[in-house]
């Protein structure tokens, strides 16, 4: 087998080649994702996510000249709206070929951009699929994604890569009716999809440029067996990729369909969860984890292969996959995050900083640990990347698993506001994820002055200047709510 | 109040260089040389307030041409603190900023919070807005605070009360405390030589008292002189007169700075009647709310009618927002920041970065006028652009501007 798979490829500005030998099933892979006008992409790669259209919390400026980011996965959910107004996303004045998704969001030409119909990870929708739709939650609230106005929004926004839409239930396990429709209305959107935008009906001038990944379920083989089969002969020619939505499905990807480009969907949770689904033969991942991680305030330093302990003590204690810059242990700790590392954040602010920014809830943070936690993502890939180069992966793998803790630190601090669309929805009188951050001055008075008779080592607004002098300047009180 | 007790000698840390004076109006351009570099005169400082501009990284601020932010001595106070402070090294160390900053004494915090604050003359105590905390501020205090902060231009504690007290007898008074605390400010001072105290006028509305508290600032010698206790809600009129009042007695070789000021209107009007700093919090508040400042007033991004705008938020704006990609910019749409206002933290940094950018680039471009002497021609030009024509001019401009010898209304 060749090094280069692309012959039968239905878009020629799309190439994919594996290097190295053939195939194999279940076993790491070096491949290489080219897209016409694009930063080419090394894989075993990673995918950032993105919220209405940028990585959160970075702005385009800052990703542009502070991160590596050479591609982007956007959903369609987010920018759908109640369907009296017109989506401004469709209205986008563009010349042909130009992505209206691209333009729309501001975004250079270089950075590969895949669309996808859900946010990842997906948040479950109170109203079910049905054959022909999916539930979405839009920033307005629930709505029907149709097959067809899924096909028409690819076709105007013109991703490089469009993600087919699956039937999935999101947050429990389908029985096994409910397995079957999943996979005949899969086949079904997978057949309308590829028909509707690559189909060899469809004229030069009105087939869409993107390329086409088909998803494959997160089922049993032998209960889509039938819909694998179409895709290994009559849709063969129209898919470009699969997306995958757990690490098991790598082993089900039918010999016929091994060249093609595998896109995870399986939100792993830590870096061990990577080097499993990287050694199964995963190309490019989708990681919630990085942005969730800054949000909390906890900064990455692992890296791969794991340090050799020589010369240092017993390797008995794993090392931490990230620091909580909550902990107020980094209150006056002007070290960088990570001494060796060489991203904008560790080059240019320490940890006293970061926990500063953090404890005044100040966005600067966020966005000093996003550029951190991808650039730490980024050598931990090009690592990957090298290691399975030198054929080391599987002992280097071995160690990282031996080296460094299994989890991440617990997150202690708070996050940004989330808006209701980006959190699950929760039953009534569900409790405030975080408490209001301010009441009534007057009532927090009242309450003051309640504590304070009960606690005299407390200053009293009445006492001298010394005897404030001697609380600080201004000691903080907790008045715990209710 | 005595002006005739010796005083401790006031060492400046700055050199100011005055450049050229408007022939017509008070308007002056000058370059302010601080410790961390030079600054440009008139100026706008973003409030930073508690060690970072909202969102922005410093890279990023650097790039709007800020040479000057400030940052907030109260809030600093309360996180990360004054030991903390101590240990890192000061404010520029902890947010890695290599250029100046400006702090404010903590005595603004007074207006807003007057009715549980408490001001006496050892200083003023009141409940901390977070918690109901009580907090004990004193001259002493404040300049302590600001030393271990290490800003380069450090501010006195002041007595502020609200420009619309209808209480005379007490803006009299906090005009006379002001200057008391201004002794006790000077005498707590420990870096004369790295930090530069500015006194504040105070005297509310009351042009007497202004003039007053002017005469005995001045004997003081501090490095430079701000103006105080004004846009707390007084009618602009009252304010142009205070300005142009104090202005008029204040010596040229000093800066001067009046405190919170950051409406482009107020701004412009403000150089004209002869000030050279301002700062203010509402060019980047107001992009916080989606709000874009535009040579034509200000835009409210989050309104329907942008959604389908694929217009630059300001067209030939050369600030990385607003400049097409094609010249190095980020070419943001006013739709797509329609899209994320109040929705995404960096639809707030984009917009902030254009709104900063573009107050910088008001006072930059009206400092062009004044050296090649055309700043009456700039002071018609962006008044009739910003209200469409010179009709809708509001009478406050037009008066105050004639007070300094330019019509904008003759031909």
């Amino acid at each position: 087998m060749g090094s280069d798979n692309t012959e039968d490829s239905p878009n020629e500005m799309f190439k994919f080649s594996l290097l190295g030998s053939a195939a194999a099933v279940l076993a790491p892979r070096l491949g290489r994702l080219a897209i016409a006008g694009r930063k080419p992409i090394s894989t075993p790669h990673y995918v950032p996510l993105t919220s209405r259209g940028m990585v959160p919390h970075l702005a385009h400026d800052v990703m542009r000249d502070s991160t590596a980011i050479g591609s982007l996965f956007m959903e369609k959910e987010q920018s759908a709206k109640k369907s009296s107004i017109p989506i401004p996303l469709y209205a986008v004045p563009t010349k042909p070929h130009e992505s209206a998704l691209r333009k729309f969001t501001c975004l250079p030409d270089d950075i590969l951009l895949i669309l996808g119909a859900r946010r990842e990870p997906p948040i479950p929708c109170a109203p079910s699929n049905t054959p022909s739709s999916i539930a979405i939650l839009t920033s307005v609230g629930f709505a029907q994604l149709s097959a067809t106005q899924y096909a028409e929004a690819t076709q105007k926004l013109s991703p490089d890569i469009v993600v087919g839409l699956s039937d999935l239930t999101i947050g429990q396990t389908p029985g096994i009716k409910r397995r079957a429709k999943m996979v005949d209305r899969t086949h079904a959107f997978t057949t309308h999809g590829t028909e509707a935008l690559l189909g060899p009906d469809l004229s030069e001038h009105s087939r869409s440029n993107a390329a086409y990944f088909a998803p494959i379920l997160p089922l049993e083989n032998t209960e889509q067996q039938i819909y694998l089969e179409d895709l290994e002969t009559d849709l063969r020619p129209f898919i470009s990729g699969l997306a995958l939505y757990e690490p098991a499905s790598l082993s089900i990807v039918p010999e016929e369909l091994g060249d093609l480009p595998r896109l995870l969907f399986s939100g792993p949770t830590t870096p061990h969860d990577i080097l499993r689904e990287v050694s199964l033969g995963a190309d490019l991942l989708t990681l919630p984890f990085i942005s969730l991680a800054s949000d909390t305030g906890v900064a990455f330093k692992f890296v791969f292969p794991a340090p050799t302990n020589e010369g240092t003590q017993h390797s008995s204690e794993p090392l931490p996959l990230a620091d909580d810059l909550w902990s107020t242990s980094y209150t006056t700790d002007t070290a960088p995050l990570d001494k060796s590392c060489s991203c904008y954040t560790c080059q240019n602010h320490h940890r006293a900083y970061i926990h500063h920014l953090l404890s005044a809830k100040e966005m600067l943070a966020w966005t000093l640990l996003q550029i951190h936690n991808h650039h730490v993502m980024d050598q931990f890939f090009a690592a990957i990347r090298e290691s399975i180069e030198r054929g080391t992966f599987k002992s280097d793998t071995q160690r990282f698993y031996k080296t460094y803790a299994s989890e991440f630190p617990q997150a202690t601090g708070e996050g940004p506001r989330l808006r209701g669309y980006k959190l699950p929805t929760s039953g009534p009188s569900q409790p405030r994820r975080y408490p209001p951050a301010y009441g009534k001055l007057e009532l927090a008075a009242e309450k003051y002055a309640e504590t304070t008779q009960a606690d005299s080592s407390v200053a009293t607004p009445d006492t001298g200047a010394d005897g404030l002098e001697e609380h600080g300047f201004a000691e903080k009180v907790r008045i715990s709510e209710k | 109040m005595s002006t005739s007790t010796p005083r401790k000698a006031m060492p400046s840390a700055l050199t100011f260089d005055l450049h050229r004076k408007c022939s017509t109006t008070k308007a002056r351009a000058s370059t302010l040389h601080l410790p961390h570099g030079s600054v440009p005169l008139p100026i706008f400082m973003p409030v930073a307030t508690q060690a970072s501009l909202k969102g922005l990284t410093y890279d990023q601020l650097r790039q709007t041409g800020c040479m000057l932010c400030l940052n907030n001595t109260y809030h600093l106070g309360l996180k990360p603190g004054q030991a903390v402070l101590d240990e890192v090294g000061g404010a520029h160390k902890l947010q890695g900023w290599d250029r100046n900053i400006l702090t404010d004494s903590g005595g603004f915090q007074m207006v807003s919070l007057l009715k549980l604050a408490k001001v006496t003359e050892e200083g003023v105590r009141f409940l901390s807005p977070h918690d109901g905390t009580p907090m004990l501020l004193t001259p002493e205090h404040s300049i302590s605070l600001q030393n271990s902060i290490g800003s380069d231009i450090i501010m006195q504690l002041d007595d502020v009360i609200a420009t619309t007290s209808p209480d005379h007898a007490r803006i009299h008074e906090a005009m006379e405390r002001s200057i008391r605390w201004l002794d006790r400010c000077i005498e707590a001072h420990e870096n004369p030589e790295t930090q530069n105290l500015f006194c504040i006028i105070q005297g509310g509305l009351d042009l007497d008292l202004r003039k007053k508290c002017c005469e005995e600032m001045v004997a003081r010698d501090t490095p430079g002189i701000a103006i105080g206790g004004l846009s707390g809600g007084e009618a602009k009129e009252e304010f142009c007169k205070v300005v142009d009042t104090c202005t008029g007695l204040l010596p040229e070789y000093k800066p001067r700075y009046v405190m919170g000021v950051g409406y482009p209107e107020d701004l412009v009007v403000g150089i004209a009647l002869g000030a050279d700093m301002f700062d203010c919090v509402w060019p980047t508040r107001t992009a916080r709310f989606g709000n874009a400042i535009v040579s034509s007033g200000n835009l409210n991004l989050r309104h329907a009618s942008f959604a389908h705008d694929f217009r630059p938020v300001e067209e030939g704006c050369p600030c990385v927002t607003c400049r097409p990609k094609e010249e190095g910019g980020l070419g943001i749409t006013r739709a797509y920041i329609h899209h994320l206002a109040a929705k995404e933290t960096a639809g707030a940094h984009l917009l902030t970065v254009h709104n900063v950018h573009y107050t910088l680039s008001i006072m930059g471009k009206a400092r062009e006028a004044i050296l090649q002497g055309r700043f009456p021609a700039f002071l018609k030009d962006f008044f009739t652009k910003m209200y469409g024509e010179k009709a809708k001019i509001p009478s406050w401009i037009v008066g105050a501007l004639r007070g300094v010898g330019v019509d904008l209304l003759e031909n």
